[in-house]
């Protein structure tokens, strides 16, 4: 994946009513103002109250930051759509790892919450698995801030799988 | 020039060995002017002695009656008739004991403190003593050589005489066929792991108890040495974080291939740490390999990337590593008539 330069990674965590339709009347404002999206996460079994928890991940100029984000607010709000958490990053770097065990049980929102609260972007998740109650496969992308290292990045990841007794593949 | 030698351990390298050195006599005769007397053969139990020389056709001609052979002596070890032996070189291929390195470790403490030279197939003693062992051999001016421990008769170890002016800065390897087999019908059939371990068992590439192999044990022992070897650390397996590859699913492996990767087990050394491990590898990496090769990649400082492969285990593999060893000390030493 190439960035441009002077490009600014933003996560939003945000709830969308269970009805057809709404990812995207949450797309469309985030594309009109110049977000480049790479990856939306839908949970439906954390459904609460017919609202579904989602993360969007884009990507905006740093140029048109301020003005397209106020935007983004504005139109989801329209829409009739809470946005619950917003985080930000500069240039990011990317690495893909897998997992294996119980992702979801072990609370998959929670794992992406930590790991967002470091600046720690999962970009995609790609999920396999055979039966509910065997475990699951998950593939993450995952990207990380310049201030962080690859090492800290993995031993970051380490530590959140050790905790939920999940097995962790890096590159 | 005659060199007496003392085999310890008749296992599947120890007879590959002896089938080798008869096979190759007359090439050392003509090539070399040598001539490798077999003065001992032990076995747990007891040992075949003869100082003028054992008939190895004799010995290999007797299969597994070789107890019947006039010379053979029954209940007598290694340990204790080491010091008493005529022999140059002592060959030590006992198994590997992955908890204590014994008998192999005591053998070989033994013959260096008899000043012989000691080749070795038994990795257990290299990878739980290595100082010691190295040690012990310079002090009493006595060459051991092991290149048979890692990647069998791929020449890994001895490389470093070729990498004089160079720095290798770091080491991935994939160093045990069996896991390699395993995961590589794994990904090609999409069989789940006990499938395709029971394939690999059925096809000798497993053991009956493959503990060692699947768990990363057999691999974490030989990047110790490796890392030992060449890059001058000085480690143990007790420095190994080791991960095997059981938990692997064929769902893993599948969304690893949806981004160009495979699920590799590698043995790694870099930054002072060993780790062994399933990791992704892009499919395009030439660590990359099927069945059950082993590969092994040095990062140096003045060539970039230098790819070892070749196989790794086998009786007549580890054996060629061994007179490959021995021929080495030969010519270091340059025995006399």
């Amino acid at each position: 994946m190439i960035y441009a330069k002077n490009n600014i990674m933003i996560n939003l965590e945000v709830k969308l009513p269970d009805t057809p339709g709404s990812l995207v009347e949450l797309i469309r404002p985030i594309s009109k103002n110049g977000g480049n999206i790479f990856g939306i996460l839908h949970f439906h079994d954390k459904k609460i109250n017919d609202l579904i928890p989602v993360n969007i991940t884009f990507e905006l100029s740093e140029d048109i930051k301020e003005l397209s984000l106020e935007n983004i607010r504005k139109e989801l709000k329209e829409n009739n759509i809470q946005i619950e958490n917003i985080t930000y990053g500069n240039e990011k770097r990317e690495i893909t790892v897998l997992i294996t065990g119980h992702v979801f049980d072990t609370d998959v929102l929670d794992t992406i919450k930590r790991l967002a609260s470091k600046e720690i972007i999962i970009s995609e998740l790609h999920a396999k698995f055979t039966e509910l109650k065997e475990v699951s496969n998950v593939k993450l992308r995952i990207k990380f801030p310049e201030n962080m290292t690859k090492r800290e990045l993995i031993d970051e990841l380490r530590n959140i799988c050790k905790e939920k007794q999940l097995f962790l593949i890096t590159g | 020039m005659k060199v007496k030698i003392c085999l310890i351990g008749k296992g599947i390298v120890g007879t590959s060995f002896l089938q080798l050195i008869k096979n190759k006599q007359d090439q050392f005769d003509q090539k070399f002017n040598l001539k490798i007397i077999v003065t001992s053969i032990f076995e747990y139990d007891g040992a075949l002695i003869k100082e003028s020389g054992i008939n190895l056709g004799e010995v290999l001609d007797a299969g597994t009656n070789f107890r019947n052979l006039p010379y053979w002596k029954k209940n007598v070890s290694a340990k204790k008739l080491i010091s008493t032996l005529d022999a140059d070189i002592c060959i030590e291929t006992t198994p590997t004991n992955p908890k204590s390195g014994e008998p192999g470790l005591t053998h070989i403490i033994e013959a260096l403190n008899n000043k012989m030279d000691v080749v070795s197939s038994n990795k257990g003693p290299f990878y739980l003593e290595y100082d010691k062992i190295r040690n012990l051999a310079a002090k009493n001016n006595c060459f051991v050589k092991y290149e048979a421990t890692v990647a069998s008769c791929v020449p890994t170890l001895g490389i470093i005489e070729n990498l004089i002016g160079n720095e290798i800065l770091s080491i991935k390897a994939i160093l045990n066929g069996t896991n390699n087999f395993i995961l590589s019908r794994m990904a090609a059939e999409g069989v789940d792991f006990s499938l395709a371990l029971k394939e690999a068992q059925e096809l000798g590439y497993a053991e009956t108890d493959p503990t060692l192999d699947i768990e990363g044990f057999d691999a974490a022992g030989k990047i110790v040495i490796l890392s030992n070897d060449l890059l001058g650390w000085s480690k143990s397996i007790h420095d190994v974080k080791v991960e095997g590859i059981t938990k692997i699913t064929p769902n893993a492996i599948d969304l690893a291939k949806s981004d160009g990767f495979v699920i590799k087990h590698l043995a790694i050394a870099e930054d002072n740490k060993l780790v062994v491990e399933p990791r992704l590898i892009n499919r395009h990496s030439p660590l990359n390999i099927s069945g059950n090769l082993n590969v092994i990649e040095l990062e140096t400082k003045y060539a970039g990337s230098i790819i070892l492969m070749g196989r790794g285990a086998g009786g007549l593999e580890a054996a060629s590593a061994l007179i490959n060893d021995l021929l080495s000390i030969i010519k270091h030493r340059g025995f006399s008539e």
